[in-house]
C-alpha cells in the first residue's frame, strides 16, 4: 500500500524547470533515499511532499488523499520534516525545541498534557539526547543538534518522516548513528522514511528503494542495487566512478582526472557489475 | 522533564510578577513632586471649605498617570516580544516597522494643520497619531508582501524605506512650521505621561488586556515561528495567518500606546530580553511576564522622570533610554555568551 | 477566524460599557464661560500673566506663579508652579487654586484642560498680539471682578502708546532689525508683536514677510535688508554692557550695513520687550529711544 503517491509532478522556479512529469510511489513503512546532483530538485521534491511548495502541475497524495485537502494541522500529524540543523536566534532548550512538535496536538490553552510529555521524553530517549534536555541548542555539537531535530520530528508522531540531507557536515560516527536511528525508526516504530542524501554509499546500506533524479529531469526509482549502477552514476552525476561490491550492495568511488587510481576505471570495473 | 512549562508554574510566576507590579504602582503613587501622605489621602475629599489636596493629587493626578504608565509599558513590552518573534530578530522593537514615524507624521500633521477641535476632549494629536501609526503599519505590510519570497526580509526592508521617507517628510514639515507648534510636536514625540480621564484609561486597558490575551492564545505558534518559519509550517502552524494576526494585534496595541503617550523607546526592546534571559524564550511565559514587568518598569521610570528634576519633569523616554541603554549592553554581553548566536 | 471577530466585539462592548459608566468629558473647546466663582487664590502660569495680575492689584490673591515670573519682585517669592514649557500640575493643585490662568500654546492649554477635567477653574488666553493683550487684560478683569481696574490699565497703556506715536510721527520710519539670537542668527519677523512694537515706536522691520515668526537668516539677507538700527535684547542675568561690547564686535564685520557702520547697535533689557504684558509701553519706549534718540532728550 503506497503511503505517498506522486503523479506527473512538475515544478519550475521562474523559467528553470526543476521537475518534469515525475511519478512514483512510496510504500508504507519503507525507506526511500533520494539522490542526484545539485540542482536536480531533491530538496524541491521534499518541499513538495510536505506542501512547503505547490506544484505547477501534477499531484501528491498522502494516504490516498490529495495533499491539498489536508489542513495545515492535519498534514502536520501525517508528515514531519527534518531539515539541516541550525542554531535558532532565541535560546530554546532541547526539550523546548522537541516539545514544539506537539503544537498540532495542543489543547486550547496551549499546554502539554502528560501524554505529550511522555512522547517528548520517548523521542529524547530514542535519539539519545535526553542528557541534554535542559541545555540550549547553541551548547551542543552539530551532530547532537541534528539528533535533536530528529527527536522533534519523532515527537511529532507522524507516519512519514522526510529528511533533507540529515548527515551533511557530520562526522562518520554521527552519520552512521543517524542512519542507524532512521532504520530503527522504520523497523521499530513503523515509520516511512524519505531521506535526501548526497552520500549514496551510506544510503544504499540502509534504504529499501532509491530515487535517482538527474539534472535533465530524468529519474529512476527501484532497488538501490538496480538504480545505482556505474553507468547511471556516470550519466546522472557526470563523473566516472569505481564500483566495488561490499556484500548485498555496492559502493562507488568517484575518481577524477587527477585522482591517484583514476586508471582503474576501465572496462574492468564495468564488467564487475554483477547481479 | 523539569524544564517544561506547566500551567501551574506559569500561574505562579504571573501571580508573583503581578504582586511586584502592584507594589511598584502603590509605592510610586506616593512619590512625586509634592509630598503627600497616605493618611491624608484617605481622609477623603475635603468639604466645601477646605480641599483635600493630597486626595486630589493622589486620585486625579497620580493614579491615572500610573495606570497609564502601566498600560503603555505592558503594550510596548508585549509588542516588542511579538516583533522580535515574527522577525526572528532580537534587535526588533515595536517601532521597527514604521510605527514611530507614522505616528510622528500623524502628530505633526495634526499640530501644523492647526486643528482645534477635540474628539471628546482628546486632542487631535492622539487621534492622528493613532491613525498614522496604523496606516503606516498597513502600508509596510502591503509593500512587504510584494518583495520576494522571504516575508520577513520584505517587511524589514519596507519598514526601513517607509521610516526613512516619513522621517524626511516630518523634517520637512518641521522646518516650515511655526516654532511653537514645532516644539510641541517634538515634545510630544519624546514621550510623556499625563493623566487621562478614566474613560480613556478604561478603553485603553480593555484594548491592551485583550491584545495580551489574544497573543497568549497564539503563543505556541509564536514559539514555532520564532524558531524557524519553515519548521513552523511543517509543524502545523498556519504561518501566514498567525503572522498577520500577531502583527495586527501588536501594531494595534502599539498604536494605542503611542497615541496616548508619544514615543517611548527601549521598553519594547529591553524588557523582552530581560524576561527571556531569566525565564527563557517560551512565549506562553514571555508574553504575560513581559507585559507585567514592562508595566512596572515604565511606572518606575515615569516616577523617576517626575521627581528627578522636580518641579520640572523629564520626558519619560529619557529615563527609559538612560536605564535601558546600559542595561541592554549588559544583556547583550550575557546573551551572546548564553546563546552564542554571534558565534555561529 | 470566528473567535477573533468575537474578541473584537468584546472589546467594543467593553468600550461601550466604559462610555456608559464614566461618560465622556464634555467638549473642552467651548468658550471659557466665566462663572462668578470666587477667585481668592489665583495661579499664573506665565510671567506676563503674573505682571497683569499684579498690575490689576491682585497681588494678595496670587498664590503660585510660573518659575520665571520675576516681576514685580514680590512675585518671585510666590510658590512655584512649574516652568513655562512644563507646568507642574501637582504644584498647581497643591496651591489649592480657585482660578488658574494659562497661555494658549499647547502645553499650557493642555494643562488647563486637564485641570478642567479634574474640576478646577481655568482660563486660557492667547497673547500674541497687542490687541490680544488688551483683550486678555479685560478678560482677566472680568474673571476676577476687576473690570474697572482692567479698563483703566488698558486705557493708560493706550494713552501712553498714542502719545509716543504722535511724538515719533509716521514718516521717516527707521529700518530696524531686532535680533533675538546671534548664533545662529534669528530675528523677529513681521508677524510678531515685537514688530507691532517697532511700528508703534516709529520704525519699520528691515526684514520682509517671512514664513517663520522668528526666522533664522543668513548674512546675505542682513546686507540686503540694510537696517539702520540693530537691537539686541539682553536676557535674564546677562550683563548689558558686556553684551553690548560683544554685540558691537560681532556686527563690526558687517561693514556695509548702515547700522554697523554708524555704530547704531543697541542692547536693551529684554524682559520688557519680549513679554507682552503691562510694561508694553516701557518696552516700546525703549525701542523708540534706540530708533530716534534725538527725540528723547533727558
Amino acid at each position: 500500500m503506497s503511503i505517498i503517491k506522486v503523479s506527473s509532478l512538475s515544478f519550475r522556479y521562474s523559467d528553470v524547470e526543476v521537475l518534469r512529469d515525475l511519478s512514483f510511489e512510496v510504500q508504507a513503512q519503507s525507506f526511500l533515499t533520494i539522490a542526484g546532483p545539485n540542482g536536480a530538485g531533491k530538496s524541491t521534491l521534499l518541499n513538495l511532499l510536505c506542501r512547503t511548495l505547490r506544484p505547477k502541475s501534477g499531484s501528491v497524495s498522502i494516504d490516498s488523499i490529495a495533499i491539498d485537502s489536508y489542513s495545515t494541522k492535519a498534514l502536520a500529524r501525517k508528515v514531519a520534516v527534518v531539515r539541516q540543523e541550525f542554531i535558532p536566534v532565541f535560546g530554546f532548550t532541547v526539550v523546548e525545541t522537541v516539545s514544539m512538535a506537539r503544537t498540532p496536538y495542543l489543547d486550547a490553552f496551549g499546554f502539554e498534557t502528560n501524554a505529550d510529555r511522555k512522547i517528548v521524553a520517548d523521542a529524547l530517549e530514542m535519539t539519545d539526547t535526553a542528557q541534554f534536555a535542559s541545555r540550549a541548542l547553541a551548547e551542543l555539537s552539530a551532530g547532537e543538534r541534528q539528533r535533536v531535530f530528529i527527536a522533534r520530528a519523532l515527537a511529532q508522531d507522524t507516519a512519514i518522516l522526510l529528511l533533507d540531507e540529515p548527515t551533511s557536515f557530520l562526522d562518520l560516527k554521527h552519520q552512521v548513528g543517524i542512519y542507524d536511528l532512521l532504520k530503527r525508526l522504520q523497523l521499530e516504530k513503523a515509520k516511512t522514511i524519505v531521506a535526501v542524501t548526497h552520500d549514496i554509499n551510506l544510503a544504499a546500506q540502509y534504504c529499501d528503494e532509491a530515487l535517482l533524479i538527474g539534472a535533465d529531469n530524468s529519474y529512476h526509482i527501484g532497488k538501490a542495487r538496480d538504480v545505482f549502477s556505474p553507468q547511471q552514476i556516470e550519466k546522472v552525476f557526470s563523473v566516472r566512478a569505481f564500483a566495488g561490491r561490499v556484500g548485498q550492495e555496492k559502493f562507488f568511488l568517484p575518481l577524477g582526472k587527477f585522482a591517484k587510481d583514476t586508471g582503474i576505471i576501465t572496462t574492468d570495473s564495468n564488467s564487475s557489475r554483477q547481479k | 522533564m523539569t524544564n517544561l512549562l506547566t500551567a501551574r508554574k506559569l500561574a505562579a510566576r504571573i501571580a508573583l510578577a503581578f504582586v511586584v507590579l502592584v507594589v511598584v504602582m502603590f509605592v510610586c503613587s506616593l512619590i512625586g513632586a509634592e509630598s503627600i501622605s497616605l493618611k491624608a489621602v484617605f481622609g477623603r475629599a475635603g468639604s466645601q471649605q477646605t480641599v483635600n489636596t493630597d486626595y486630589e493629587i493622589f486620585v486625579h493626578v497620580r493614579v491615572p498617570r500610573i495606570i497609564l504608565a502601566c498600560l503603555v509599558g505592558a503594550a510596548l513590552a508585549c509588542s516588542g516580544v511579538v516583533f522580535q518573534a515574527l522577525l526572528r530578530n532580537p534587535l526588533a522593537d515595536p517601532y521597527i516597522l514604521g510605527i514611530s514615524s507614522g505616528a510622528g507624521l500623524g502628530a505633526i500633521i495634526a499640530v501644523i494643520s492647526g486643528f482645534t477641535w477635540t474628539l471628546w476632549g482628546r486632542s487631535p494629536i492622539a487621534v492622528f497619531a493613532f491613525a498614522g501609526a496604523l496606516g503606516t503599519v498597513w502600508l509596510v505590510w502591503f509593500i512587504g508582501r510584494f518583495t520576494g519570497r522571504s516575508h520577513v526580509t520584505g517587511l524589514l526592508l519596507a519598514g526601513v524605506v517607509v521610516n526613512a521617507f516619513f522621517s524626511s517628510v516630518i523634517m520637512f514639515l518641521t522646518s516650515i512650521a511655526k516654532s511653537d507648534r514645532v516644539f510641541s510636536t517634538i515634545f510630544w514625540l519624546m514621550g510623556n505621561m499625563t493623566e487621562e480621564d478614566f474613560f480613556v484609561l478604561w478603553v485603553g486597558a480593555g484594548c491592551v488586556v485583550a491584545g495580551v490575551l489574544a497573543l497568549f492564545y497564539i503563543s505556541p505558534q509564536l514559539n514555532a515561528i520564532s524558531f524557524s518559519e519553515d519548521d513552523a509550517r511543517t509543524m502545523g502552524v498556519n504561518t501566514a495567518r498567525t503572522q498577520m494576526l500577531a502583527f495586527a494585534i501588536a501594531a494595534a496595541i502599539t498604536a494605542v500606546a503611542v497615541s496616548l503617550s508619544g514615543l517611548i523607546g527601549f521598553v519594547g526592546l529591553v524588557i523582552p530580553h530581560a524576561v527571556r534571559l531569566v525565564f527563557g524564550p517560551d512565549h506562553r511565559q514571555l508574553l504575560p511576564l513581559s507585559a507585567i514587568i514592562g508595566g512596572a518598569f515604565l511606572v518606575a521610570a515615569d516616577t523617576i522622570a517626575r521627581i528627578i528634576v522636580a518641579p520640572a519633569q523629564l520626558p519619560v523616554g529619557v529615563i527609559t533610554a538612560i536605564v535601558g541603554g546600559p542595561f541592554f549592553l549588559v544583556l547583550l554581553v550575557k546573551y551572546t555568551h548564553k546563546v552564542g548566536w554571534l558565534g555561529k | 477566524m470566528n473567535k477573533w471577530w468575537w474578541l473584537l466585539l468584546i472589546v467594543l462592548c467593553w468600550a461601550g460599557a466604559g462610555f456608559a459608566i464614566f461618560g465622556v468629558s464634555a467638549d473642552q473647546n467651548r468658550a471659557d464661560t466665566l462663572l462668578p466663582r470666587k477667585t481668592d487664590r489665583i495661579v499664573s502660569m506665565a510671567p506676563n500673566l503674573t505682571e497683569i495680575l499684579f498690575a490689576l492689584g491682585l497681588d494678595e490673591k496670587v498664590v503660585a506663579v510660573s518659575n520665571n515670573s520675576d516681576y514685580p519682585p514680590q512675585a518671585a517669592h510666590r510658590n512655584k508652579a512649574g516652568t513655562f514649557w512644563q507646568p507642574n500640575i501637582e504644584a498647581v493643585i497643591a496651591a489649592k487654586p480657585d482660578l488658574v490662568i494659562t497661555l494658549g500654546f499647547s502645553q499650557q492649554k493642555n494643562l488647563a484642560q486637564r485641570l478642567k477635567r479634574i474640576g478646577y477653574n481655568s482660563l486660557t488666553l492667547n497673547i500674541e498680539k497687542v490687541s490680544e493683550l488688551f483683550e486678555a487684560i479685560k478678560k482677566i478683569g472680568e474673571a476676577t471682578g476687576r473690570q474697572w481696574q482692567a479698563s483703566i490699565l488698558v486705557a493708560d497703556i493706550r494713552k501712553k502708546l498714542d502719545s509716543l506715536s504722535s511724538l515719533v510721527g509716521t514718516d521717516d520710519r527707521v529700518r530696524v532689525l531686532y535680533v533675538v539670537q546671534r548664533e545662529p542668527l534669528r530675528v523677529a519677523g513681521r508677524d510678531t508683536f515685537i514688530n507691532e512694537m517697532i511700528e508703534l515706536a516709529g520704525g519699520e522691520n528691515a526684514i520682509g514677510t517671512t514664513v517663520h515668526k522668528y526666522p533664522p537668516i543668513g548674512t546675505e539677507q542682513v546686507i540686503a535688508c540694510s537696517p539702520e538700527v540693530i537691537i539686541e535684547p539682553v536676557m535674564g542675568q546677562n550683563h548689558p554692557t558686556g553684551q553690548k561690547d560683544r554685540a558691537i564686535q560681532y556686527w563690526s564685520r558687517f561693514k556695509n550695513v548702515p547700522a554697523a557702520r554708524d555704530g547704531r547697535v543697541y542692547v536693551i533689557d529684554g524682559d520688557t520687550v519680549s513679554r507682552l504684558g503691562p510694561r508694553l509701553y516701557e518696552g516700546t519706549e525703549k525701542i523708540a529711544r534706540c530708533l530716534r534718540p534725538e527725540l528723547f532728550t533727558n
